[in-house]
């Protein structure tokens, strides 16, 4: 019984584990970034252009372009349609009116589709940038913590470094003893060197720099957190006009509708006098007409 | 059958968890050691000694350096580690006998206190 229970356990555990990324996946929506570790080191500004590369190639990017045309078909149509409006006839501008109000409906809910697609993207960048916020606070927590040994080491490295000169020369004689790793070194450190100048008189270097500064990183984050917070202000802004919109729809149809039926109500609930039949007043005329 | 995986589990985790701990100047110490070891060893001609020692120091002198640019050791570094860079002079001893032009052995009895002066001044003490 206790190793059947055990066996139960063991078998279950790791499915339990194995469903978070499969919820995960449901969550997370259209678009993951697929930017490694590494690429956390980049300077903020490389890192946006990285992280709008990889939107690019996601399905969430695909289908709001798809979206986009779609919105963009049907603004033309209503506006191709409006143009017929003048030189048609009544049963014909009932139609294109019809025609119309069927358009915007369709131009609000793909609106609408695009609105959530947008906000989903500065929700998943603006998680992917948290994420890095929270990575320099930790490492730069981490770097307080270790100062005084990361003082040490940086000594220590310093130290080595100047004596790499003399220490070459005083081993020239003993070329026998000297190891692969040695040489391996040897080179290494002429290739990095070569490499380092490179870098401090590249053009680019001196805006990098500023950025480099974890301080100056965290800021740079911040400010893109920021905006993309006032991007997502906009949307919930555009998701309020949207629903305007609607508004105005459901009342051009109900007001069709009533042409349709010619009824004319009034806003009020009552009708034009002389052209509400359903009130007796109204009707005296008809019925005393001899 | 259920006793000996068991067994087995606690082999593995205690085989991993010993690699895991393993101190990064761990090679580096055992190297130290190694040299000093010859330099205090009296059963070996001065010659010999000398032969030896030139070899261990170049051998030395690699494993201070991969200590000296390991980034990976700036991670979490143990106290074995934080340890040894509080101590430059001790813990890499070929470039502190580089630094100060002198023999590596020279070096380590200075920095132990062990110099000419201070063994006569210990024998006219003892007088």
């Amino acid at each position: 019984m206790k190793k059947n229970t055990i066996k139960l356990i063991l078998i279950i555990t790791p499915a339990l584990f194995a469903s978070f990324p499969t919820l995960a996946n449901v969550s997370g929506g259209d678009w993951k970034p697929q930017i490694v570790e590494k690429m956390f080191v980049l300077p903020p500004q490389h890192l946006n252009k990285v992280l709008n590369n990889d939107f690019k190639t996601s399905v969430l990017a695909s289908n709001l372009r798809v979206t986009d045309n779609k919105i963009k078909s049907k603004i033309d149509k209503i506006n191709e349609l409006n143009s017929f409006l003048p030189n048609a006839s009544k049963d014909e501008t009932l139609e294109i009116k019809h025609q119309i109000i069927l358009n915007k409906r369709d131009y609000i809910k793909d609106m609408n589709n695009l609105i959530i697609m947008k906000r989903q993207k500065l929700q998943t960048k603006k998680a992917f940038f948290e994420k890095i916020k929270n990575n320099i606070k930790y490492t730069n927590k981490n770097r307080v913590n270790q100062s005084a040994f990361l003082n040490n080491k940086s000594k220590a490295l310093e130290r080595a470094q100047k004596l790499d000169l003399k220490i070459i020369e005083k081993t020239s004689l003993n070329i026998n003893e000297k190891s692969k790793y040695f040489k391996q070194y040897e080179t290494n450190k002429n290739a990095i060197e070569k490499l380092k100048i490179a870098i401090k008189n590249h053009p680019m270097n001196e805006k990098s720099v500023l950025s480099n500064n974890s301080d100056n990183k965290l800021e740079a984050i911040s400010n893109y957190i920021y905006n993309i917070e006032t991007e997502i202000a906009v949307l919930e802004m555009k998701e309020q006009m949207m629903s305007y919109m609607a508004k105005i729809v459901a009342l051009d149809a109900m007001n069709l509708a009533e042409n349709v039926s010619g009824i004319n109500q009034k806003l009020d609930g009552s009708f034009p006098s002389g052209e509400n039949y359903n009130d007796p007043e109204n009707v005296i005329d008809i019925f005393t007409k001899l | 059958m259920y006793k000996s995986i068991v067994k087995l589990t606690l082999l593995i985790s205690f085989v991993a968890s010993s690699y895991a701990n393993a101190s990064p100047i761990g090679p580096l110490e055992r190297e130290r050691a190694r040299t000093l070891n010859l330099i205090l060893d009296k059963t070996i001609s001065i010659a010999e000694r000398k032969k030896k020692l030139e070899k261990l120091k170049m051998k030395l002198l690699d494993l201070e350096r991969m200590t000296i640019n390991n980034k990976q050791i700036n991670k979490n570094p143990d106290t074995h580690t934080i340890r040894a860079f509080e101590d430059f002079d001790l813990t890499f001893l070929v470039h502190n006998s580089f630094e100060k032009n002198k023999p590596l052995s020279v070096t380590w009895f200075e920095k132990m206190g062990l110099t000419t002066d201070n063994i006569m001044n210990t024998r006219v003490s003892r007088r």
